[in-house]
């Protein structure tokens, strides 16, 4: 296996102007929403509005006013796949299209995928959809295809002030790790770090410095293995199974008696 | 700068990430204002007031005061101490005017279109000399044929106070001029609150000085303004105060608009230059002959005393061997001026029905300013051209403008006969840019042009080649300039482009220049120009650029190491003279030491001057060298006189020629405003150019029925006229739909909700937009009452993939004195619900 | 300038699950548990439950199928189904046993051999009772697939739960219980139909129609207390209920369970007939209704869930 390979976001620096997810749209040849003339959203500068299996990319803008103005910011921030290293999507996938990549990079087989859609639900940060085109469940591929040829992914590469960061998750660990003493020594106290260590899935190899709370940004604080569920699932199953069983047995007795009384009266 | 120059806001990014400050002044909470980490908001066309309170604030400053680096610079390096005639009287003396103020009176009966208001008798804003001019020198290098007429024209020289306490000096006469904006009047005139502009100035002068220095960066924001360059003046003399400029990480830095527009400016598409900012020859000015044209515009002392030479090979390159001394080499063949041909005038003359046809490339006047007007112009035409990538709405303004579908004019009635040609794409062909910051860089063709698009250059060479053969046979004297004009650029190898497809190469080469008599010994310098005739060379600012027939150093591409600093002197090549950074000879000291190890960027070696950048200077003359009042060029000036293109040798905190509506930066309103000048009886310039007609009406100052200042801008993910981005799906979906960015303050007032249609209107029409209300605005305070302020951006039109209403349909022409440019950024509308 | 915490599964997309969905937990429920009741009549009832085992059994049966094609139909590379059990790129079997939706498949697909073997038997009980098939079928082969027939429907009825309990979307993912209230539901579900079916029929089988009603009941009491468990179990994932799908839910306890347990009490002066198919159909609706809550009221926070911007 190849060393693992991610993203470092560093949303500080993000300044929305979407190169990245229109250079995205341009080499996996994505097509445009709703035919190049959706709806105006009203919600800020955001149209894409979500990731989905057309958008593998959706910069989000987050407005933050104080009714005087007196405080004031706009957030941005670029969103995409996690690459979790314990990734939902992929524990839950039947078909197994979903899979992990020599740079530890989580990919879906269009080919293999029926579009069941369950790594949908499974995915905690709502990056997966239909591909309106392949009708099967698509996501970013960490440029899956440049990067089996040395090439860097088509969204780092067009990211004009290296808000997206490219490269060997150890090293954009220790950049990540750098940048956020400078902005907590400048006296962002609400910087940190999202997803950077192994407490979340495992690690996500796509993390991201964030200047708020993650919910702020539409992430999820804790978010989890499906499979946390699998075990009293199941039990709540079997034992609801069993439950029904005894009534079952016990409503044969119950007849049985009921029966005899009967002949006995 | 990160919505419309993202790609070079990197640099900025890189800056913060090193721990740089970053300020934005903006109407509206912006993308830049985001990454900023000091925001000023402030009122559409009010920024020279909030130049002005800096400028006041760093000349009452203390450290500024006593910082001997501030002070050396100012007293040395700068027109501070330069005595103005007795004559000139300050926007103080007379409440918002200038001396010489008088009606207008030039202009050609057949060009009337001018369109100034009014205009200044200028003598009284020039220097005070002293009694005598110098003695022609006994002897010197009469080699030159044009020598004489250069030392011919050399004044006596200036009066200076160097302990600056002359009241007539400039330095008494810029504090004057300044004192009354004060940090109260700025909050007053801009509703920029008076503790943020106090932090900005605190900023910017912490961050200037011996060992840091601070750059300002404008674009549109401040030039489309009936008083843009003055705005950009004012910004120039607060950086000369500050001892920002000709040294690293100061100067002013224009951030341009199109792709080479700094290439369409030095190979002009401008009416009013001609290559390397030479003016026009124009029947308005005595320019008769090249010698009265050079007795006009050359200047004895300073690098224009060269100005023969550009010229003489100028024309050499525009009619070849035709060109002779005996002949005024072909001066006579040259087009001339006749008035202000810009835009503004031309639309106004179309639609007074004096313009017959027009070749419009690469450009969408039906959405332009007074887009209404411009496209009654267009009807007005006999015949249109249109080289476009796409049918833009030029090209359709006669079947589907909004006039034509709402019925109020038949296509039927439209006389223009249209062509569209369809144009090539970048990639599609090869050629150079330049960038904003004078950088050539060579891109290469990546794939043909589809079916029969072809490229701009295709066109215009063919065009050439097709007009040179229609006048052929001609006797008329007047096509003369078409018979002369040289005009061979076919590729050697013609097998291997598109048919008729001229070489970019041979115009670069044609630019940078070669010796006429043999034409494969390129130029490999400016000062290899002779005006005898014996070079010839298209553009001398270019001159250097492909030094040899195999040396095309615009395709460069490489890098300076890692770790060292330097200029990446390899990449590409800047003009003039592949230098990066000019004047920067300033970014030394009098005696040609760097003013700091930290800012070091050029400095005198001991023989000679060098440094990490080409030297902005004569190579080997030293700092103490004294200037020589009887010498002309650069030799007039002293060894501490780096803006070698002033005749003075210094930067200009006043401006004594060159400027039309005054020596310094005064606070008008914009030409609309909802406000009364806060701090001059005269409200506007008062000599702003203006086109009076029913279609172009302007709202009286205070105009109840228009209370809102609105400005209007370009998103990130939209270009200009929409022809580069709204037929791209991708790229349209970003942004959808025309919108109005309102604040919840005056959406509440309307009734408005985010994402509800709005009416927008002006005295030129009414538009509607989705409303996108947002605490990114905010209702400003401006002289005592509360004003609104809102904005669009104007990307849409009929045509493409998504459509909206023409923004532009609500502009005025109306314009700048200097330049003509429009004021797009500030004027005034109404808004309602529906 | 906070915004409002929200629960994590809040920031996941929606999968577009819907009726097809509904329908398939609705009537694939109602033929696992369908098969699981028959089986134990079949195994443990008497003679006179044989009418009902049949019907129960041609009920799954019709159940599997149109389980099958809503299944089918609702992937949106429906061709490709097969890739739920045989890796598409190397031929080998696709199984996970983590995955409830892959183990859920192959249940489904076992599940769908035995209905099939045991509605043949059924068939032949009535239209070839001189045939080896009928002796097979109520001999030691239709026990034996009475009882795997009964666990892989069992499991069929309860996997969607599971399923949903195991993904990161709103109220699935917030609750583990779902499993064994679908499954109680599912239960409930099939008596209810197995009920209405011998009512219909006449009332030849009163024995087996009270053993019937013991279930039903047994059933609904379950899935009441779960109901219960659930939304107690959500925590702050409850505000999905806030509204709407709250109020559907309430009609769901009172009308789909409470209403129909009182009825069973039997001291109407209704007769008993049109009480129980009263309260046969209000529990149907009120399963039907159960699974129109689960399923839409997550995929309503997806829309909540776009937006989350600060104030
Ligand atoms: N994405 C994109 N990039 C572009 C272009 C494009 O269309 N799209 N166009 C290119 C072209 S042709 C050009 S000229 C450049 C223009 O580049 P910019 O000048 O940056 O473009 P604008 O958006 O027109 O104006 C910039 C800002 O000026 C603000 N503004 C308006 N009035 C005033 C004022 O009076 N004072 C101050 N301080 N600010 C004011 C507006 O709110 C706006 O945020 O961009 C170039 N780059
Ligand atoms: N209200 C308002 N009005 C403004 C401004 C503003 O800020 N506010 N800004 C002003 C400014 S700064 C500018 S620069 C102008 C711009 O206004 P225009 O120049 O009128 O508009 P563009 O959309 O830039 O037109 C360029 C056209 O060139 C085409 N094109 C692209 N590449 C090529 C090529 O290689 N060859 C040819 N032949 N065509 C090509 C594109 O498709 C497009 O249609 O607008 C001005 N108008
Ligand atoms: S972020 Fe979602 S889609 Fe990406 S690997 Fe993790 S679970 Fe899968
Ligand atoms: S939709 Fe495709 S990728 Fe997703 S879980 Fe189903 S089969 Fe796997
Ligand atoms: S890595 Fe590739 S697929 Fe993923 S978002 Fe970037 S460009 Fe798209
Ligand atoms: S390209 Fe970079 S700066 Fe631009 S929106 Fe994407 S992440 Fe942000
Ligand atoms: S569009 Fe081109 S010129 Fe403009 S910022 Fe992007 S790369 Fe630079
Ligand atoms: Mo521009």
């Amino acid at each position: 296996m190849a060393e693992p390979m991610g993203f470092f976001t560093d949303t500080s620096v993000c300044i929305g102007c979407k190169a990245c997810e229109t250079a995205c749209k341009a080499w996996n040849q994505l097509p445009a929403k709703e035919g190049g003339h959706p709806p105006m959203s009203g919600d800020s500068y955001d149209n894409t509005v979500r990731l989905s299996g057309e958008d593998w990319r959706h910069v989000k803008f987050i407005e933050q006013f104080s009714e005087d103005r007196s405080a004031g910011r706009w957030l941005m921030m670029s969103d995409v796949c996690k690459h979790c290293v314990n990734a939902p999507c992929l524990e839950v996938c039947p078909t197994g299209a979903i899979i992990r990549t020599e740079f530890d990079t989580v990919v879906i087989q269009t080919d293999a995928c029926n579009g069941c859609r369950l790594c949908i639900t499974a995915c905690p940060f709502g990056v997966i959809d239909v591909n309106p085109v392949s009708k099967t469940a698509e996501k970013c591929t960490l440029c899956y295809d440049r990067l089996q040829v040395g090439m860097q992914p088509a969204c780092a590469q067009a990211c004009p002030t290296a808000s997206i960061q490219f490269g060997p998750i150890a090293q954009l660990k220790a950049t990540a790790t750098a940048r956020l003493s400078q902005l907590q020594a400048q006296g962002e106290k609400q910087a940190s770090l999202y997803g950077a260590d192994d407490k979340m899935l495992g690690g996500l190899n796509s993390f991201y410095l964030l200047l708020d709370e993650p919910g702020v940004y539409g992430l999820p604080v804790d978010p989890k293995m499906p499979t946390r569920n699998l075990f009293w699932g199941s039990v709540s199953s079997v034992a609801a199974a069993v439950v029904l069983g005894v009534v079952g047995l016990f409503g044969f007795r119950e007849r049985r008696a009921v029966d005899e009384s009967d002949a006995d009266a | 700068m990160a919505e419309c120059h993202p790609v070079a806001f990197r640099w900025v990014m890189k800056a913060k990430l090193k721990g740089a400050k970053i300020i934005h002044a903006d109407p509206r909470f912006t993308r830049t204002t985001a990454m900023a980490d000091v925001y000023a908001p402030l009122r559409a066309g009010s920024d020279i007031a909030f130049l002005g309170g800096l400028i006041r604030y760093v000349l009452h400053d203390e450290r500024w005061k006593s910082d001997s680096f501030f002070q050396d610079y100012l007293v040395n390096y700068t027109n501070a101490s330069t005595l103005v005639d007795p004559g000139f009287q300050d926007t103080e003396d007379l409440d918002g005017e200038f001396s010489g103020l008088m009606d207008y009176t030039g202009g050609k009966p057949e060009w009337p279109l001018n369109g100034f208001i009014g205009e200044y008798e200028r003598a009284s804003w020039g220097y005070q000399r002293e009694g005598t001019a110098p003695g022609k020198p006994a002897s010197g290098d009469t080699t030159t044929a044009f020598d004489a007429l250069i030392r011919g024209l050399s004044q006596s020289p200036v009066r200076k106070d160097p302990t600056l306490e002359d009241p007539r000096c400039v330095f008494q006469i810029v504090k004057r001029h300044f004192d009354r904006y004060t940090p109260a009047m700025v909050a007053d005139v801009t509703g920029c609150a008076v503790d943020t502009f106090v932090k900005v100035a605190q900023t910017v002068l912490s961050n200037s000085g011996r060992d840091r220095t601070t750059a300002w960066a404008y674009a549109v924001g401040w030039t489309q303004h009936t008083y843009g360059p003055q705005m950009i003046g004012c910004c120039a003399l607060l950086q000369l105060l500050l001892g920002n400029i000709g040294r690293p990480g100061g100067g002013v830095i224009a951030l341009r608009g199109h792709v080479s527009i700094q290439g369409s400016t030095d190979i002009p598409t401008l009416y009013d230059n001609i290559h390397g900012y030479m003016v026009a020859p124009s029947t308005l000015k005595s320019h008769a002959t090249l010698r009265d044209y050079l007795k006009a515009e050359a200047k004895p002392t300073g690098a224009w005393s060269d100005m023969p030479k550009f010229m003489v090979s100028y024309l050499k390159s525009m009619y070849g061997d035709a060109a002779t001394a005996a002949n005024d080499f072909g001066y006579g063949w040259h087009p001339r001026i006749a008035g202000d041909h810009s835009h503004l005038p031309m639309f106004v003359a179309m639609a007074e029905g004096r313009v017959k046809g027009m070749i419009c490339v690469g450009q969408n006047p039906a959405t332009s300013v007074n887009a209404s007007l411009e496209r009654t112009g267009l009807r007005k035409l006999e015949w249109l051209v249109v080289k476009d990538n796409f049918l833009t709405e030029t090209a359709t303004y006669w079947n589907r403008a909004p006039e034509i579908a709402n019925g109020s004019i038949a296509p039927a009635d439209i006389a223009t006969e249209v062509f569209f040609f369809p144009s090539a794409q970048v990639a599609e062909t090869e050629g150079s840019f330049t960038n904003t910051q004078r950088l050539l860089q060579w891109h290469f063709k990546a794939a043909q042009p589809p079916a029969d698009c072809r490229s701009d250059l295709w066109f215009t060479y063919q065009l050439g080649v097709r007009l040179k053969r229609l006048y052929a046979g001609s006797t008329e004297t007047r096509d003369e300039g078409f018979q002369r004009l040289t005009w061979n650029f076919d590729p050697d190898d013609p097998a291997t482009a598109v048919v008729g497809e001229p070489d970019p190469r041979k115009l670069l080469r044609e630019i940078n220049g070669y010796h006429s008599a043999s034409p494969l010994r390129h130029l490999e310098a400016a000062s290899e120009l002779r005006d005898d005739g014996s070079t010839t060379c298209a553009s001398w600012i270019y001159c250097g650029v492909f030094p040899a027939p195999d040396r095309n150093l615009a395709a460069r591409k490489t890098p300076d190491q890692k770790g060292v600093t330097g200029a990446h002197l390899e990449w590409g090549w800047a003009w003039p003279a592949n230098r990066r950074v000019l004047y920067n000879r300033a970014s030394a000291d009098l005696q040609g030491k760097p003013w700091s190890e930290r800012k070091r960027w050029v400095w005198w070696d001991g023989g000679k001057w060098a440094g990490h950048d080409v030297p902005d200077f004569p190579r080997h003359k030293s700092p103490d060298a004294p200037a020589d009042p009887r010498a002309s060029g650069t030799d007039a000036l002293s060894g501490s006189s780096p803006f070698t293109l002033k005749a003075d040798g210094v930067g200009w905190l006043f401006v004594p020629e060159g400027l039309v509506d005054g020596p310094l930066p005064t606070h008008y309103e914009p030409a609309e405003s909802p406000v009364r000048n806060p701090l001059y009886a005269r409200q506007t310039s008062p000599v702003l150019k203006y086109w009076k007609r029913e279609d172009n009406l302007l709202a009286a100052p205070g105009d109840p029925r228009f209370p809102h200042v609105i400005t209007t801008y370009r998103l990130t993910e939209h270009y200009v006229g929409g022809g580069m981005s709204r037929w791209s799906p991708w790229l349209s979906a970003l942004q959808p739909e025309l919108f109005i960015e309102m604040s919840p303050e005056l959406a509440d007032a309307h009734g408005i909700v985010n994402t509800g249609w709005v009416r927008i209107s002006t005295p030129r029409g009414s538009i509607r937009a989705k409303a996108l209300v947002t605490r990114r605005l905010r209702p400003f305070r401006i002289a005592g009452k509360v004003v609104h302020q809102v904005g669009m951006p104007w990307h849409w039109g009929w045509e493409g993939v998504v459509t909206g209403d023409v923004v532009n349909n609500l502009t005025a022409l109306v314009g700048d004195p200097n330049v003509s440019i429009h004021e797009a950024k500030a004027f005034v509308c109404n808004v309602e619900k529906g | 300038m906070k915004a409002m915490p929200m629960p994590d599964t809040f920031f996941t997309a929606s999968p577009h699950w819907g009726w097809l969905i509904v329908f398939y937990f609705f009537i694939g429920g109602i033929a696992g548990a369908a098969f699981f009741l028959s089986a134990l009549l079949h195994l443990f009832g008497r003679a006179a439950d044989r009418p009902v085992v049949r019907t129960g059994y041609l009920v799954a049966l019709s159940g599997v199928i149109v389980s099958a094609i809503l299944l089918v139909v609702d992937l949106s590379r429906p061709l490709r189904f097969w890739h739920m059990l045989i890796q598409s790129n190397t031929g080998w079997p696709m199984f996970k046993a983590w995955s409830p939706m892959s183990v859920g498949s192959w249940a489904f697909a076992l599940f769908g051999v035995f209905t099939a073997l045991a509605a043949l038997g059924a068939w032949a009980e009535i239209r070839a009772p001189a045939s080896p098939l009928r002796r097979l079928a109520n001999g030691l082969p239709g026990k034996a697939i009475a009882v795997l027939g009964g666990s892989s429907g069992v499991f069929v009825a309860g996997y969607t739960g599971v399923m949903l309990s195991v993904t990161n979307r709103p109220l699935w993912g917030d609750s583990s219980v779902l499993g064994g209230l679908f499954l109680s539901s599912a239960a409930s579900g099939a008596a209810a139909v197995l009920v209405l079916a011998t009512t219909w029929r006449g009332r030849r089988d009163a024995t087996s129609l009270e053993w019937l009603q013991r279930v039903d009941r047994g059933a609904l009491m379950l899935k009441g207390v779960l109901l219960v468990a659930v939304v107690v179990s959500l925590g702050a994932a409850a505000q999905v209920l806030v509204g709407i799908w709250g109020v559907a839910l309430a009609a769901v306890l009172i009308g789909g369970v409470l209403v129909p347990l009182l009825m069973r009490r039997g001291r109407w002066s209704i007769p008993e007939r049109p009480m129980m198919v009263a309260s046969a159909l209000l529990v149907l609706a009120g399963g039907f209704l159960l699974r129109v809550v689960v399923i839409f009221s997550s995929e309503s926070v997806y829309v909540m869930g776009a937006g989350v911007h600060g104030p």
